[in-house]
């Protein structure tokens, strides 16, 4: 391979509930249709993070017991972890990762637990109910639309500097109340999507590792990325 | 007997002839009409009974099979519910519909996790087994921690009860409980020190939450785990599988405590669930040999779950999955066949289902290409999700047809190049594949 990726998995052992490695695994095959490859890196509870050696961040969604442990370990990481967002290192924070890069969220227990607070949103949590569903939502700046799965008690409210990663066309979204759902601050991208996000969504997928890629190679020409379109439909039965 | 429950259980008994005589079915119904007559009939039903509890998210269906079994060797009486039937009205139904017993019978229960708090508020259990809990669609069930404490407050009004506890699962270390605790597991190797792969749930140590290591990890979190922090262990083992001796698609053989073992199912996990009834049988004093006698038996009743058929000279087995643990331990199974095969995935996202498909990438598909299989098909209702999920595993296209209309896959397996077919389905989609099976006349009709 030409161009190589380093991607690390923030506490992958303990916040990967959903199936959040497949973000990477599908990075990862689009990647190589033009000619990249994705080390990828477990970062866990007492790991350094070196902001430098990254070019790509998941931080996935946990069970609210390993979140707990995590958010205590995240503290130490705050740093270089801010560090690396405002430095453009692209990111993407899913459920549980999404609400830590915020300021605080509400435990099962009613406890307020502090994230790092490298963006701006803060989340709150709901009596007895959850939003699960199917969702979808429109980027406003694309016009692309994404589809997943949402399963969240937080209630998550963006502050000022914060985009939403999608208006919600349908589902709850960040609380459902303003219509928003995830964010977007430089490279970073937050969302309560499961399917995994970039599974499901390939312009979504195909954007990101464009960013992590030119990033890296601001002089190599990853145009082609534009032009590939995976097709599910060859080789379809059709019904006779 | 109270006139209450006398009323009710005349009529539970009442709808269930009915409903068998003339619909050919039993079901929840009986118990569902019993428990509205009288909320504590299992108190009366079940009052001469020793009951054991099966409970924990996989095997409970064929460890309950299995123990049955086992202590059929020595006790002729033993009353159990039909797979499914393992909610409250469910359970009801089974002792509504219990022939009349004179001595003192047992009861083997396979219990929902949910479930356990309805039956111990009318029953005291002699014993409780825990398979294992595993992550398993989170969107009905909830976290394994939450999932464990639904059972804990079960069995937290049977203080006395013995349980019978998997061992390599750290989880059922975690809590000091007052119950009398024997634990079963893995311990056939010289230790090492290994860890699980990233993505494996419930890792944490419960004493100093750190990572725990294993010195010999059996899959998902199970095994001889340790904590290098603080020196937490797996608890001393009473029932032990000390030998491992051969391991096939159809069967496996091992030694418990020495004494010899053929199983004929298939699959690391269900030597767990074998182990499971071992401890059970030797619990209840059944003897090692007439225990090792009941599960080398070939009992196609109770290995039903897998299930071979015939579809013009193809042999398919069509293999039940829900959640990533089952669905690797079910990779690691196919594995094991030295004989060419294709591969099925057929995913529906149904409630029954599960809604969230997300679990698939959890999957060890990656497994797949490095066993050579010459050809694939990926199917069901969510085909987009699970072809895309085969094709980032490393599945080549030319390899793969997807068949989203099920209805199509009779026509699909004749044409796969080999005589051995592995299908693993979703429960929906396991559903509507069997309806066309039965439709075709390959298999009988309908599913219990």
């Amino acid at each position: 391979m030409t161009y190589t990726l380093n991607a690390a998995h923030l506490y992958g052992d303990l916040m990967n509930t959903y199936g959040d490695i497949g973000n990477i695994l599908a990075m990862g095959y689009y990647a190589k249709a033009v000619d990249a490859t994705i080390n990828t890196e477990l970062i866990s509870l007492d790991d350094q993070f070196d902001p430098a050696k990254y070019d790509f961040v998941l931080f996935g969604g946990g069970q609210d017991y390993e979140q707990t442990i995590v958010s205590k370990d995240l503290q130490t990481k705050k740093v270089p972890l801010t560090d690396y967002i405002e430095a453009g290192g692209p990111f993407l924070a899913i459920c549980g990762g999404f609400q830590m890069l915020g300021h605080y969220y509400i435990g099962a227990h009613g406890e307020k637990i502090p994230g790092i607070a490298a963006l701006d949103h803060y989340t709150l949590s709901q009596d007895n109910n959850r939003f699960i569903g199917n969702i979808t939502i429109k980027n406003a700046e694309t016009g692309q639309t994404y589809y997943g799965f949402e399963n969240h008690n937080g209630t998550t409210f963006l502050g000022k500097g914060e985009r939403p990663l999608g208006d919600v066309l349908q589902g709850h979204g960040n609380n459902g109340q303003d219509q928003t759902e995830g964010v977007i601050y430089k490279n970073t991208f937050g969302s309560y999507f499961h399917g995994p996000i970039l599974a499901r969504n390939e312009a979504l997928a195909k954007r990101i590792l464009k960013l992590a890629l030119q990033r890296k190679y601001p002089d190599a020409d990853f145009s082609a990325l534009d032009q590939l379109h995976e097709d599910l439909t060859k080789n379809v039965v059709v019904k006779p | 007997m109270s006139i209450k429950s006398t009323v009710a259980t005349w009529t539970g008994k009442s709808a269930y002839w009915f409903l068998h005589t003339f619909r050919g079915g039993g079901s929840s119904l009986p118990g569902k009409l019993a428990l509205k007559l009288d909320p504590a009939i299992l108190k009366q039903l079940a009052k001469n009974y020793d009951v054991i509890v099966i409970t924990g998210t996989n095997g409970k269906t064929l460890t309950t099979a299995l123990t049955v079994k086992v202590l059929k060797e020595q006790y002729p009486d033993i009353l159990t519910n039909p797979s499914g039937s393992n909610m409250k009205q469910g359970i009801v139904t089974t002792f509504l519909t219990a022939p009349k017993s004179h001595q003192k019978p047992l009861a083997v229960l396979e219990v929902d996790e949910a479930n356990v708090i309805m039956v111990t508020k009318y029953i005291t259990p002699k014993a409780f087994v825990f398979t294992n809990i595993f992550r398993d669609q989170m969107d009905r069930y909830g976290e394994i921690y939450t999932t464990y404490q639904k059972i804990l407050d079960g069995v937290a009004l049977a203080p006395d009860a013995t349980i019978i506890a998997n061992g390599d699962l750290p989880l059922f270390h975690s809590k000091k409980l007052p119950n009398p605790i024997l634990y079963y597991g893995f311990d056939y190797q010289p230790d090492a020190d290994e860890q699980a792969p990233a993505n494996t749930d419930g890792l944490l140590c419960p004493v100093c939450q750190h990572i725990l290591h294993y010195h010999r990890r059996t899959y998902s979190n199970m095994g001889k785990y340790f904590c290098p922090h603080c020196g937490f262990e797996r608890p001393q083992l009473t029932y032990k599988l000390n030998a491992l001796t051969k391991m096939t698609p159809t069967s496996s053989d091992f030694e418990i405590n020495g004494q010899t073992m053929h199983l004929n199912i298939g699959g690391q996990y269900n030597i767990y669930n074998a182990l499971a009834a071992y401890a059970v049988g030797r619990f209840m004093d059944v003897n090692p040999v007439k225990i090792s006698h009941a599960l080398s038996e070939n009992d196609e009743q109770v290995f039903g779950r897998q299930e071979i058929f015939h579809v013009g000279d193809k042999a398919v087995t069509l293999i039940l999955v829900k959640n990533p643990v089952g669905l690797n331990q079910v990779l690691q199974m196919i594995s094991t066949d030295d004989r060419p095969f294709s591969f099925a995935a057929l995913l529906n996202a149904n409630y029954a289902d599960g809604i969230d498909t997300s679990w698939i990438w959890d999957g060890d598909f990656e497994q797949l290409p490095k066993l050579n299989v010459p050809a694939y098909i990926s199917g069901g209702e969510r085909y987009r999700d699970i072809t895309f999920r085969l094709k980032v595993a490393g599945v080549p296209t030319k390899d793969l047809t997807i068949v989203p209309d099920l209805t199509n896959m009779t026509a699909e397996i004749q044409k796969l190049p080999t005589q051995q077919v592995y299908v693993v389905a979703t429960y929906t989609a396991m559903l509507q594949l069997r309806k066309q099976l039965a439709s075709q006349g390959i298999i009988d009709g309908g599913m219990a």
